[in-house]
């Protein structure tokens, strides 16, 4: 699937200054499969573009194209089935249900997307050092465990891209590590892509090429 | 899963407080249609003449009886009470201006011969079948609606006879014959009785068979009419009641008290279906505010299944579901509450002497059915509208 961004500037940013690199007011192609790191410091718009792409905003001109269409024409059944199953999303603020457990997190999910397979989940949970949390409420969970969960959440999704909005920014390296093996090893596996922002310049991370904001 | 998370952590006072206003909304409302419906129909099944029907006369004064007041109808007092607003249809009751004898004529009964005096009724005044309520030149049998006290009269003849009682249904079987007469000419005519009437003291005969023998017996002439049939308005039997005192008319007195009765008690059940109403519909504003309330205290909950791709159609409709189940816990709770109160109302009715049908409304139904779909409606649109919103923000 392929994401094409044709010189949208959303409004929050239209005063905000850019280099001539910017993915903003310009065109970029993200290809089907490829790694991206959205590497950009704070209000460059990096949550802005998860949520143009997501259709969350749509105050912003220019044209988002996914496979050739524009999202603007999107009616709620193609969004309905983009959510479901050609992006997932680590959004920054990660989007979990506290009040729910770590398994009823990932069940939902899994119902609402048809793919859940508990042993799956579990081995994914357990493989990031979550085992003990997993009939835990993601509300008692602190925000690096609750955003290893939610990594967890969006990889059990049938998706062709994984957005990441600043996954890693509660995590130690180690377990910054861990969950990009388990992303990578994701993405090879159903041959999808991601697009990960970053606050930092961060050189342990793989990726294939950059963007910036 | 999504139920258990929308609705499992919720306030539910207000839910409580509105369930309570609209079980005793509900309960009113549907008593108030069914009594409403009842008194309507009270006395109808039981009498031949049509529903809010009056047989009216002048009141006879010693000013009457002196020939100083007339007593019988003009064309134009007819075309007068036709125009007032509580009234429904006025026609004359045409009397016989010829002899008639009524005898019995039927082996099994002895004969049986009186002076009798007979009545022409539109059939529209009348709840009988119009196939039973038709005669026309050459037919067999002239039908004719008895009065009771005839009937009576009838059997203590039998009695003292030595002859067996006849019940309503026997004396429909037997045979019975009218002889008319003007002096000069005869005629006999067969005629069988299809119903009483406890109204009228005349016996009752199609208009046909009036305008024939008036034609033949009478010379045309009908003579004057001293009484005539007013169909009132529903519910406003107190401006004809008040019309028929300012004019110096009268009516039979069990007709009037049981038409008095209806009137008021019919306002009474009225008042409590406007009351119930209003209070059906602010507590189903309140449900569907209380429904606004948990899509606003949800609204990270239903965000976040919107853009984790779930379709805005099935939060929708998790949230109709609730709250239909809600309404119809409140309905089946109110139908009951009715008729336990029913069980109440109908023994104090039938302590005053007035027996309703112990059936249940058919409108009390409807006004169930028409309420529930009236609030399914409302929720729909409301959770569709305020899910729509989340998704499209």
């Amino acid at each position: 699937m392929q994401i094409e961004f044709q010189n949208v500037l959303p409004k929050p940013l239209v005063e905000i200054a850019r280099t001539s690199e910017s993915l903003w007011n310009s065109t970029v192609i993200f290809q089907s499969g490829n790694r991206i790191l959205l590497n950009a410091s704070s209000g460059k718009g990096k949550t802005t573009f998860v949520h143009t792409l997501m259709g969350l905003r749509k105050d912003f001109s220019g044209v988002v194209l996914i496979d050739s269409k524009n999202t603007k024409s999107f009616n709620t059944y193609q969004w309905v089935e983009l959510r479901q199953r050609k992006i997932a999303v680590v959004y920054q603020d990660l989007q979990l249900f506290p009040q729910l457990t770590v398994e009823e997190n990932l069940k939902l999910k899994a119902e609402l997307t048809g793919s859940f397979d508990i042993d799956f989940a579990k081995n994914k949970i357990e493989f990031l050092g979550l085992k003990e949390k997993w009939n835990q409420r993601c509300g008692l969970l602190s925000m690096g465990q609750q955003q290893r969960v939610a990594i967890v959440r969006a990889l059990i999704q049938p998706f062709e891209w994984l957005v990441m909005d600043e996954p890693f920014s509660h995590l130690d390296q180690n377990n910054t590590n861990l969950c990009m093996q388990l992303i990578n090893e994701r993405c090879k596996e159903i041959n999808a892509g991601f697009i990960l922002t970053t606050l930092d310049a961060n050189d342990n991370l793989n990726f294939d090429y950059e963007v910036k904001l | 899963m999504v139920k258990s998370l929308l609705f499992k952590f919720q306030e539910k006072r207000q839910l409580v407080i509105a369930i309570l206003g609209a079980l005793l909304g509900i309960t009113f409302l549907i008593s108030s249609v069914h009594y409403l419906n009842k008194i309507n129909e009270y006395g109808e099944d039981s009498e031949i003449l049509g529903k809010n029907t009056l047989i009216v006369q002048k009141k006879v004064t010693s000013a009457s009886s002196l020939g100083l007041t007339k007593t019988d109808f003009s064309n134009k007092e007819i075309t007068t009470i036709k125009k007032e607003l509580f009234v429904e249809d006025v026609k004359p009751l045409v009397s016989n201006n010829f002899r008639v004898w009524f005898e019995t004529n039927d082996p099994y009964v002895p004969t049986f011969k009186s002076d009798v005096f007979i009545q022409a009724v539109s059939k529209e005044f009348l709840d009988v079948k119009s196939d039973k309520w038709h005669w026309n030149e050459g037919e067999k049998f002239v039908p004719m609606i008895m009065p009771r006290d005839f009937i009576v009269m009838l059997n203590t003849f039998m009695n003292a006879n030595g002859i067996p009682q006849v019940s309503d249904e026997l004396a429909m079987k037997l045979k019975f014959r009218l002889r008319i007469s003007n002096g000069k000419q005869e005629e006999w005519v067969d005629t069988r009785i299809i119903g009483f009437t406890n109204e009228i003291a005349s016996i009752l005969v199609p208009e046909n068979f009036m305008d024939y023998a008036t034609k033949k017996f009478a010379d045309g002439d009908p003579g004057k009419i001293t009484q005539i049939m007013i169909a009132g308005k529903e519910g406003k039997f107190g401006d004809l009641e008040k019309y028929m005192i300012d004019h110096g008319l009268e009516s039979k007195n069990s007709q009037v008290v049981v038409s008095r009765l209806k009137s008021i008690v019919g306002t009474l059940f009225a008042v409590i279906l406007a009351i119930s109403i209003v209070a059906v519909f602010a507590s189903g504003l309140v449900l569907i505010q209380y429904m606004q309330l948990l899509l606003s205290h949800n609204k990270y909950e239903v965000r976040t299944l919107l853009r984790m791709g779930m379709h805005p159609k099935i939060i929708t409709q998790t949230f109709l579901r609730y709250f239909i189940q809600v309404f119809l816990l409140i309905l089946t709770a109110g139908f009951v509450c009715f008729l336990t109160l029913k069980f109440f109302v109908d023994d104090i009715f039938q302590t005053g002497g007035i027996y309703l049908s112990e059936s249940i409304s058919v409108f009390a139904f409807l006004a169930i059915l028409l309420t529930f779909i009236i609030f399914a409606l409302a929720s729909l649109r409301t959770a569709k509208r305020e899910v729509l919103n989340l998704f499209n923000k």
